[in-house]
């Protein structure tokens, strides 16, 4: 059984909630897709990780708006923000409910799924190994976007979640990074996170 | 006439890649409906809304008409849960889009949010003279070149992904957002044979 934590409210700015609900959910949906289509369980379960965290931001958003409002004015522009936000949070229920096809291991048609694979891009989930050439270096300087037709779409470190993150940001051992891209880049991109391969240059 | 077998599920597969695209399409003009705040935009979303509706129920009519295995069900049911998933999503980004068409000006809250991240989205129609016109998104380097993400691309009436492997098309109008600065050269890359300037 899921244990629910109760949720204390924290003053933070509805917009940035609202950002970052749209940013996990957008992401989540193409994790979740992902699980389906290479059935894995491990992007899967990252997939209900992050749902309970929209959950968090959705309790954290209402309540802020309510504090927000003090007239009929402010409520009118305010429960445009309430909306999106609930039907955001939808948005990252749907994605938890592929994720959790997954884990019950109901599947999708094995010819469906073959079908799928040639025309999806790949999503991978992968952990910086103590032997990757990838500690150290900057996501600019790795170029892997032209070399590869990789782009590393999320970065998850100490419990934060970056989507998108910065260039210049330096990777280190531990970190997990959520990537996409053409079957073979990606491929090439899991070894190379792995320690397997120890060059960036493409061969 | 009745489908081969092969046949019916060469449909269903196209069918579920398409309500997958719709759906998520719907979800990217949905938000960007409400950063710009244009009903021309939310108006899109709530027209596929209708052909997702159509188009679900045909998926899955064709999934049941199947004559279905037992040892196959469990696969079966995957499908359909899938093409219940798309339609959710669809619903959600319908909601979202409605928000603009009530006119509830989100603004206060989302439009703050726009100038603080520098973050816009504009619409740029591909010229026949455009460096872009001819070439694959992936060979096109926009994000590179512009800073600017392509969002979607409308193509005569239908809307697309933006897949990599997409051909730009010179009338083609590409959604894009990013950080306010990529927009004109974004335009100087979509209507000029120039290269914009690199920063």
């Amino acid at each position: 059984m899921v244990r629910f934590e109760r949720i204390k409210y924290k003053p933070v700015p509805v917009r940035e909630l609202l950002i970052e609900m749209k940013d996990i959910s957008e992401l989540m949906i193409d994790l979740a897709y992902s699980a389906a289509l290479f059935h894995s369980h491990a992007l899967a379960e990252e997939v209900l990780e992050l749902e309970r965290q929209v959950d968090t931001l959705a309790y954290l958003l209402d309540m802020n708006a309510m504090i927000a409002a003090r007239d009929a004015k402010d409520a009118e522009s305010l429960v445009g923000a309430t909306v999106i936000a609930t039907a955001t949070n939808k948005i990252s229920d749907a994605a938890g409910d592929i994720a959790t096809l997954v884990l019950r291991e109901i599947g999708i048609h094995p010819i469906v799924r073959e079908a799928f694979e040639k025309v999806e891009e790949r999503l991978t989930r992968v952990v910086i190994s103590p032997h990757s050439v990838l500690i150290g270096k900057r996501i600019r300087d790795l170029r892997l976007a032209s070399k590869k037709g990789v782009d590393i779409i999320a970065l998850r470190r100490n419990q934060g979640l970056k989507i998108n993150p910065e260039d210049e940001e330096k990777l280190q051992e531990g970190d997990i990074l959520v990537a996409r891209g053409a079957p073979l880049g990606v491929d090439e991109f899991e070894k190379i996170a792995e320690g397997t391969i120890r060059e960036l240059e493409s061969r | 006439m009745k489908m081969s077998d092969e046949e019916s599920f060469k449909k269903i597969v196209d069918m579920l890649a398409e309500l997958k695209d719709t759906s998520e399409i719907m979800m990217d003009l949905a938000y960007s409906s409400i950063l710009i705040n244009s009903k021309d935009l939310a108006n899109e979303v709530q027209e596929l809304e209708d052909r997702m509706d159509h188009l679900h129920t045909e998926f899955e009519l064709l999934v049941l008409s199947r004559c279905i295995k037992p040892e196959e069900s469990k696969h079966f049911l995957g499908l359909i849960r899938l093409g219940v998933v798309t339609e959710k999503i669809a619903d959600a980004a319908s909601q979202i889009a409605e928000v603009v068409l009530r006119g509830l000006e989100p603004h206060p809250v989302l439009g703050l949010a726009i100038k603080q991240a520098e973050e816009t989205v504009t619409h740029v129609q591909v010229s026949k003279k455009s460096r872009l016109a001819g070439k694959s998104l992936r060979e096109a380097q926009v994000h590179e070149e512009t800073g600017m993400w392509v969002l979607a691309i409308k193509r005569a009436d239908k809307w697309l992904r933006p897949k990599p492997d997409i051909v730009i098309e010179a009338g083609d109008v590409l959604i894009a957002s990013g950080y306010a600065g990529g927009e004109e050269e974004l335009k100087t890359l979509a209507t000029t044979e120039k290269r914009p300037h690199k920063k």
